[in-house]
């Protein structure tokens, strides 16, 4: 009972204390690579928030690319375009989109609401996916509506003459035939995927395996960490194995907060993910990360963070499954948001990104300095990530870093190997080229 | 006849004539902001034994809306003294309510963490010091200020 008191004491007296103290961020380049610097969790009264005004492009204003690449408009005036595909034939699929919704409200979430529709994150999705073809001159010279009425759609991927959508309730097929510009038939549905109710994170990353037999998909948690319950977190927060033919679903992995983007590696054909981590526990906690995905491994989410470093927001404690986790491979820094995996083809951007993955972070909202809003580019050598992450897309910040034009989330790589960048406070599609070559 | 009587001392002129206080608006907006901070106590004890997130969002919405009645009862309070109904300040009473209402306050805050860390242990703990001392104000029977009989007039 004395115990109890003193420690109601001390609790008190740390509360007084956090409510003193203010806890700045750290360098970013701390947390790049495989042991990135972890600092004390807090707990906040107010946790850090600080987000960019979203500021419209101005005509001529546009991100800025690395030495050696210039940047155009390809398309302007989409509806929160998220995920960006490349048909065999060129043609460029622009998934708008954006999250159905039905979360549930809460006292904070007045304020929370508020300070991340400032940066344009509360724009209604278009639900459909947009059609590009390219004339030579980067300009498109067809834009068509491709497939409407869709549902918070996010993956995609063209399997033979099947292409699935991953809606954030199901994965649909649709018939393609090369060419055709419009879809008008209604998608078979593949399978179910974890959705309602809440359907906190909502996107379904989507690729498939090399030989086409099975489809993965990445599904991210119902809460930040576990703040609506146990019960809505069943298969949850997880990347699942889908057989294409039969639409047959396994959990491949799990403890993966929320997997944005996956993708396979093209030397060794070993799957990676991005994740998004935690959130309310600091500026440097914890760092959003890419790793590759180890079948049936458990990569720590709600239990602990890179590896085992235990949350104490989660009750009751799981032990024997922090035991299990693994740590990821590399660490991207806090809060970044990374948004899209795209693994590089060759040379034909520029030579210094041969071989390694494109990263786009959609930027912070609970740290200050702001983190992320930016492509990045982190090297790989014999199938794993190496050095630091180089720039390749920055300046969708304003200069005062007070207002965003853009953020960066679906990237992909055109037939002529640019990388297409899409935007989703800008609503525009990017084109970033390499300056020399004549495309 | 004295409605007030079982809330209360009633000052009294001690004339025959005159002798009814007039009600105070604030009283009761104080007991309803003070039971649902009472209650958020009972519910975020709730979820310390059970861990289901429901409790826990009890709680928010709880003291949130006893924080909101809690203030327009300040109002009331004001408009009280404003219009004459209010004499003296009940010092005792205003100092516990106004101690609950300022941890509370804080309270709100810590119940806008995430998870287990919203209620255990410093949310349970202030809405337990709170419970207790808005008990305590709940017997001196709500009202921050005595009721000023018409006789009192000056």
């Amino acid at each position: 009972m004395i115990t109890t008191c003193l420690r109601s004491v001390a609790a008190l007296i740390s509360l007084v204390a956090i409510a003193a103290c203010s806890s700045k961020a750290g360098d970013p380049a701390r947390q790049y690579g495989p042991d990135p610097y972890l600092p004390e969790p807090h707990a906040y009264l107010m946790p850090p928030m600080r987000v960019p005004e979203a500021v419209d492009w101005k005509a001529g204003e546009m991100p800025t690319a690395s030495a050696g690449l210039k940047v155009e408009a390809l398309a302007t005036g989409l509806e929160h375009p998220r995920t960006l595909y490349t048909l065999p034939n060129g043609d460029v699929l622009v998934v708008e989109s954006n999250g159905p919704g039905t979360e549930p409200f809460r006292p904070k979430d007045f304020i929370a609401g508020k300070v991340k529709a400032r940066a344009g994150a509360g724009a209604k999705g278009g639900n459909r996916i947009t059609l590009l073809r390219e004339a030579g001159d980067g300009r498109p010279e067809l834009r068509t509506v491709f497939i409407d009425h869709l549902y918070s759609p996010y993956g995609i991927v063209l399997v033979g003459d099947t292409l699935y959508v991953a809606n954030t309730d199901a994965i649909l097929a649709f018939n393609y035939v090369p060419g055709e510009t419009r879809i008008t038939s209604p998608g078979v549905k593949l399978t179910n995927l974890p959705a309602g109710p809440i359907d906190h994170h909502w996107t379904k990353s989507m690729t498939a395996s090399a030989d086409g037999s099975k489809l993965y998909v990445g599904v991210g948690s119902n809460s930040n960490i576990t703040e609506n319950g146990m019960a809505v977190e069943e298969g949850r927060a997880a990347i699942y194995e889908v057989d294409r033919l039969t639409g047959a679903k396994r959990i491949f992995a799990s403890g993966t907060r929320n997997p944005t983007g996956v993708a396979f590696e093209p030397q060794t054909h070993q799957l990676f993910a991005v994740v998004n981590e935690r959130d309310e526990i600091g500026p440097d906690l914890v760092p959003d990360y890419l790793t590759s995905i180890r079948p049936g491994g458990f990569y720590g989410w709600p239990y602990s963070y890179w590896g085992n470093h235990v949350d104490v927001r989660v009750h009751p404690e799981r032990p024997d499954l922090v035991a299990q986790a693994i740590k990821p491979d590399y660490g991207l820094s806090s809060h970044v948001a990374p948004l899209s995996l795209l693994f590089s083809d060759g040379q034909q951007l520029s030579p210094a990104f041969a071989n390694g993955a494109f990263i786009s972070e959609h930027g912070s909202w609970d740290r200050s300095p702001l983190n992320g809003y930016q492509v990045i580019f982190v090297p790989f050598v014999n199938g794993l990530p190496v050095g630091k992450p180089i720039p390749v897309v920055t300046g969708f910040l304003g200069k005062d870093n007070e207002t965003v034009h853009g953020r960066p989330v679906g990237l992909a790589l055109d037939r002529s190997g640019s990388l297409l960048v899409a935007d989703d406070v800008g609503n525009t599609v990017w084109r970033v080229s390499a300056m020399q070559s004549g495309t | 006849m004295l409605a007030q009587e079982p809330y209360g001392k009633v000052r009294s002129s001690g004339s025959l004539q005159g002798s009814r206080a007039r009600p105070l608006l604030h009283r009761d907006f104080i007991g309803a902001g003070g039971v649902l901070l009472i209650a958020a106590f009972g519910t975020d004890y709730m979820y310390y034994t059970t861990a289901l997130w429901q409790w826990a969002n009890f709680s928010a919405w709880l003291i949130t809306a006893g924080l909101i009645v809690t203030l327009v009862a300040v109002f009331l309070l004001l408009l009280d003294f404003a219009a004459g109904r209010a004499g003296r300040l009940n010092t005792g009473s205003f100092i516990l309510v106004f101690a609950a209402a300022l941890l509370s306050l804080v309270n709100a805050f810590v119940h806008s963490r995430d998870a287990w860390s919203s209620v255990v242990p410093q949310g349970i703990l202030l809405s337990a010091v709170s419970t207790i001392l808005l008990v305590i104000a709940g017997t001196r029977g709500w009202n921050l200020a005595m009721s000023r009989t018409t006789g009192d007039r000056p």
